[in-house]
């Protein structure tokens, strides 16, 4: 959970503000990687490392709102911060709705800059414990026999009547039965109790295929 | 007068035909009758001929008498020598010769044999007398035809002497044969004539006379067998006109007053046709005719034809006559002549008739092409269509004649048609009073009357306050026989203002008086007001450009400046992280880098405020039709196309309302119309054509601008702001038009793909769809 693994992407035709943005950004403790034009981020950038995109909007050929686009096509989470050396507010309503941080007229204020950076990185750091969890979840689901997944489908999926009468009922075996894999369940899964395993369904999308 | 053509043809077709039938048939029936009368004439002459020879032969016999005489003489017999003989020889010779009365013998001596027929005791009787030496002796014999002897009688009280009788006496004299005039015989009281021959001796000395008497009724009876006609008869004269044949033998002897049987003359006779047809004849004692005479006469209202002809022999001076009632002949064929004229008149009737009818049916092209050119001249037939079938004559007629009428016609309706099926207005309009005399319904509709409301007005009345100087220069330029043409305000019924095009001549008669000016009229209202559109189009954009200009200066400065003075902020930035990382930091230079960053944003609050300040004229969007604009926009480029021989073509179908800043979206039309214009004029293409296309594409309008330019150098970037390709550009105008055009949702680009020509594509919204969304950005 440290921010020393966090980068900023930053994307800009223009050399002079890459220089000097990445040098201000490295002198307040932030780890920069830049890159010249949309194609050449996209060229690098593989979805692993977290972070967020400093990304100015008006380039040649693929502008920035087109690689935002192109980022949420790839299903990449990295938060975006606009810079833009002219601001349209169209362009701004764009790139807000679809998911960006911020959309900064140049010349931004340094604090307004690395407030979004922040920001951003909260985010970042969000997305990255909530994919942690739901990959540790479904390993443990990973664990569970066939039998236990189907109960722990239909409990989830039939929050109104988990009971083991009724889970038994629908798969034609004794309550008892039924308590038994119950129990194993929620000590593999390492946790307390059905509503828990119903929350965490629902956020680690465990049953969604 | 005037024969009539078709008189003329009925008079040719069927009286020239009657007439020509009637003398053919006239001229058959006088040949005809007088070919019928030389044939009757000669019927006439071969039965005269027949009765002629008929009575040779009858007579014939009558010259063996001479023969007789002569084998009598030879034979020396004499009556007194021997008279049984004689009698023998005389009864031979009368048995041979039915029509013999009788054969007698008389010598010098003055006896007697005559050996006659009989029709009491015997069939013959012979009588003899014999005178020798003053003994005389007179005796009767009857015989039958063998020459038995029947009964014998002596007469001593005969008193008879051949040597008296006239018969001896001629032929003493003429010692030669001779004949008697026919007379009625004593005996047997029916005519005859006598030959007598001299009986003379080797010595030459008349020992006797021989005679026969020869009855000659037998003539009459073959005459009254002779068919000629029905009621033709052939009677025989003597040289004296006693009739000595004739057809009824009773008629031939009447009783003279002493009580002898003599011949009735012609002039006496019981038979009024003979009396008639001789009457003619010369009243002498001769009636004999030399030759062949042919004679008509009448007679009880008939007439007939006669002929008299000599028996052709001295010793019978007769004359034969023949008449026949001509009808007898001609009757019959006279008949059939009147049949023949009465069918000959029929069949002139009937192709009289037909030829009338082939008269009217000749005449009836014509009567039908009289009867046509008389409709023509009142045009109630149309003379252009096909001529009825008729004569060529007739056709180069019509060609001629008519040509006059349809050039008429046809420009009379012209005019008329032209005046009142013109789409635009006409009047006709009196040059002095300027009344209208004569208005179309197109004119009534444009000046919102009625075509009655207009005809009693004036030019003067319809004219517009602003513009009220109008008719005097339309008189004017009437009058001086100008074509009047000017387009002037004037004012609906309704008083609303109208543009008229109005275009009038004066119509001069034959003498040159002016007759009415002939005005067309066309209401140029609605392009009036798209001229005032136009022209408030381009003030517009005109204005637009200019602020625009300004606008997108400002942003690409705002732009260019900003990235300098971020560049500023961040170093200034670094500066002071760095200089915060020093133990020894001075308060002063970290003054200085601070108001460094503070300059910097305070220079990009100026751009920003002045940027703010240009885009207040952004104008409202809304929805619009693009065609329309389009057409709009290319009369502001129109000239300057034209200057370099450039075509603009525009091309497009069915596109809906497009929604947007009307004035920005022409500003990036000419923008790019004038760059395809510049491209032309600055290349040496041949073909040089703009084309503008619209189509509408999804949601949106798709716009291309097409030109045959050079193209677009692949080095510059089109879209950025101060590159340009022109010498004189600022590099604005595309990256100008592609904002804008973004700013109205939608997106300017150059296609690369079209490979003839260069093409800049634009998308415009569509009206429909997008009006909502778009309000909401």
């Amino acid at each position: 959970m440290s921010e020393a693994n966090l980068t900023v992407f930053l994307v800009d035709d223009d050399e002079d503000i890459r220089s000097s943005l990445s040098r201000a950004l490295t002198k307040r403790g932030f780890h920069i990687e830049n890159f010249a034009s949309a194609e050449e981020f996209l060229d690098t950038y593989n979805g692993e490392k977290s972070g967020c995109l400093l990304l100015d909007y008006g380039m040649p050929r693929m502008n920035g709102l087109e690689l935002q686009q192109h980022m949420i096509s790839k299903g990449y989470s990295l938060p975006i911060i606009f810079i833009t050396g002219h601001g349209g507010i169209p362009e701004s309503v764009q790139a807000m709705k679809a998911g960006a941080i911020d959309f900064l007229e140049k010349p931004f204020r340094q604090k307004t800059l690395v407030d979004c950076i922040n920001a951003a990185f909260e985010t970042a750091l969000a997305t990255q414990e909530h994919e942690k969890k739901t990959k540790d979840l479904r390993i443990k689901f990973e664990r569970l026999t066939d039998r236990e997944k189907e109960i722990a489908q239909l409990m989830v999926s039939n929050s109104s009547s988990t009971s083991s009468k009724d889970i038994g009922r629908i798969l034609n075996i004794s309550p008892r039965t039924v308590d038994h894999h119950r129990a194993r369940i929620l000590d593999k899964m390492n946790i307390n109790s059905v509503t828990e395993l119903v929350d965490l369904s629902i956020r680690a999308n465990l049953f969604s295929k | 007068m005037k024969l009539s053509l078709g008189a003329i043809l009925a008079i040719c077709l069927a009286g020239l035909q009657l007439i020509a039938v009637l003398s053919v048939v006239l001229s058959s029936y006088v040949t005809s009758e007088r070919v019928l009368l030389d044939h009757a004439r000669s019927l006439l002459s071969d039965l005269g001929l027949n009765a002629i020879e008929h009575s040779k032969g009858f007579l014939q016999p009558a010259r063996g008498t001479a023969e007789l005489a002569k084998r009598l003489a030879e034979n020396e017999i004499v009556a007194s020598d021997n008279p049984e003989i004689l009698e023998k020889l005389l009864f031979q010779n009368l048995q041979i010769s039915p029509q013999f009365s009788g054969l007698y013998y008389g010598d010098q001596t003055g006896s007697f044999v005559y050996v006659m027929r009989s029709s009491s005791i015997g069939p013959y009787r012979t009588k003899i007398i014999t005178n020798s030496k003053g003994d005389r002796v007179t005796k009767f014999i009857w015989r039958n035809e063998d020459y038995s002897v029947v009964g014998t009688r002596f007469d001593a009280t005969d008193t008879f002497d051949p040597r008296e009788r006239p018969w001896y006496k001629n032929v003493l004299r003429t010692r030669d044969i001779i004949w008697t005039d026919p007379y009625i015989f004593f005996s047997s009281k029916k005519p005859g004539i006598t030959a007598a021959s001299p009986v003379i001796k080797s010595n030459g000395q008349l020992d006797g006379v021989i005679g026969v008497d020869i009855e000659i009724d037998a003539i009459s009876d073959f005459l009254s067998n002779l068919k000629i006609g029905n009621n033709g008869a052939v009677i025989i004269l003597n040289r004296n006109g006693d009739v000595i044949a004739h057809p009824n033998p009773d008629l031939i002897k009447i009783e003279d007053a002493d009580g002898t049987l003599k011949f009735a003359n012609i002039n006496e006779i019981l038979d009024p046709i003979a009396q008639a047809a001789f009457g003619t004849l010369p009243k002498t004692d001769d009636v004999t005719v030399q030759t062949e005479i042919s004679s008509k006469f009448k007679h009880g209202g008939k007439t007939y034809v006669s002929t008299l002809m000599p028996m052709g022999q001295s010793e019978l001076p007769w004359t034969i006559a023949v008449y026949v009632p001509e009808d007898d002949f001609t009757g019959g064929i006279k008949d059939n002549r009147t049949r023949n004229i009465w069918i000959a008149f029929a069949i002139a009737v009937i192709t009289g008739l037909l030829g009338l009818k082939l008269a009217d049916r000749i005449i009836k092209p014509v009567r039908d092409f009289a009867v046509r050119a008389e409709l023509a001249s009142k045009g109630e037939v149309d003379v252009s269509k096909d001529l009825p079938k008729t004569y060529p004559e007739l056709e180069d007629a019509n060609d001629t004649l008519v040509h006059e009428i349809v050039q008429r016609k046809i420009s009379e309706r012209e005019y008329g048609q032209t005046f009142d099926l013109a789409s635009r207005g006409m009047a006709e309009i009196s040059p002095n009073t300027g009344r209208f005399i004569r208005v179309n319904s197109q004119l009534a509709d444009i000046l919102g009357y009625s075509a009655d409301e207009i005809l009693g007005m004036r030019f003067s009345d319809i004219l517009h306050p602003d513009d009220s100087d109008t008719y005097a220069f339309f008189q004017d330029a009437v009058h001086e026989d100008y074509e009047y043409n000017q387009e002037k305000r004037y004012l609906h019924k309704d008083g609303s203002t109208i543009w008229l095009r109005v275009n009038a001549i004066l119509i001069r008669d034959e003498h040159g008086k002016p007759l009415h000016a002939v005005a067309t009229v066309d209401d140029v209202t609605a392009q009036k007001v798209s001229e005032v559109k136009i022209n408030g189009l381009s003030r517009d954009l005109s204005h637009f450009a200019r602020v625009n200009m300004m606008g997108e200066m400002a942003a690409g400065l705002a732009h260019e400046l900003n990235q300098p003075l971020t560049a500023i902020t961040q170093n200034a930035d670094a500066a002071l992280s760095t200089l915060q990382e020093q133990t020894t930091s001075d308060p002063e230079l970290t003054q200085i880098l601070t108001e460094l960053d503070q300059q910097a944003h305070r220079g990009a609050d100026i751009i920003r405020a002045l940027r703010g300040f240009v885009r207040k004229d952004e104008g409202s969007k809304a929805a619009f039709d693009f065609s329309e604009l389009v057409e709009q926009a290319l009369h502001l480029v129109q000239s300057e196309a034209s200057v370099h021989g450039i075509s603009i073509v525009f091309n497009a179908e069915n596109i809906p309302n497009v929604f947007g800043n009307r004035i920005q979206i022409a500003q990036v039309l000419v923008n790019l119309i004038r760059n395809s214009i510049e491209a032309i004029a600055s290349g040496n293409t041949a073909l040089k054509q703009i084309d503008v296309i619209a189509k509408e594409i999804d949601n949106f309008v798709e716009v291309w601008v097409e030109d045959t330019g050079a193209g677009v150098n692949p080095d510059i970037n089109l879209f950025t702001q101060f590159e340009t390709s022109k010498s004189d550009g600022m590099g604005l105008g595309l990256s100008f038009s592609r904002s804008i055009v973004e700013a109205n949702g939608g997106q300017l680009w150059y296609d690369v793909n079209s490979a003839e020509k260069s093409r800049f594509c634009f998308t415009l919204a569509s009206a429909v769809v997008n009006e909502e969304v778009l309000s909401n950005v």
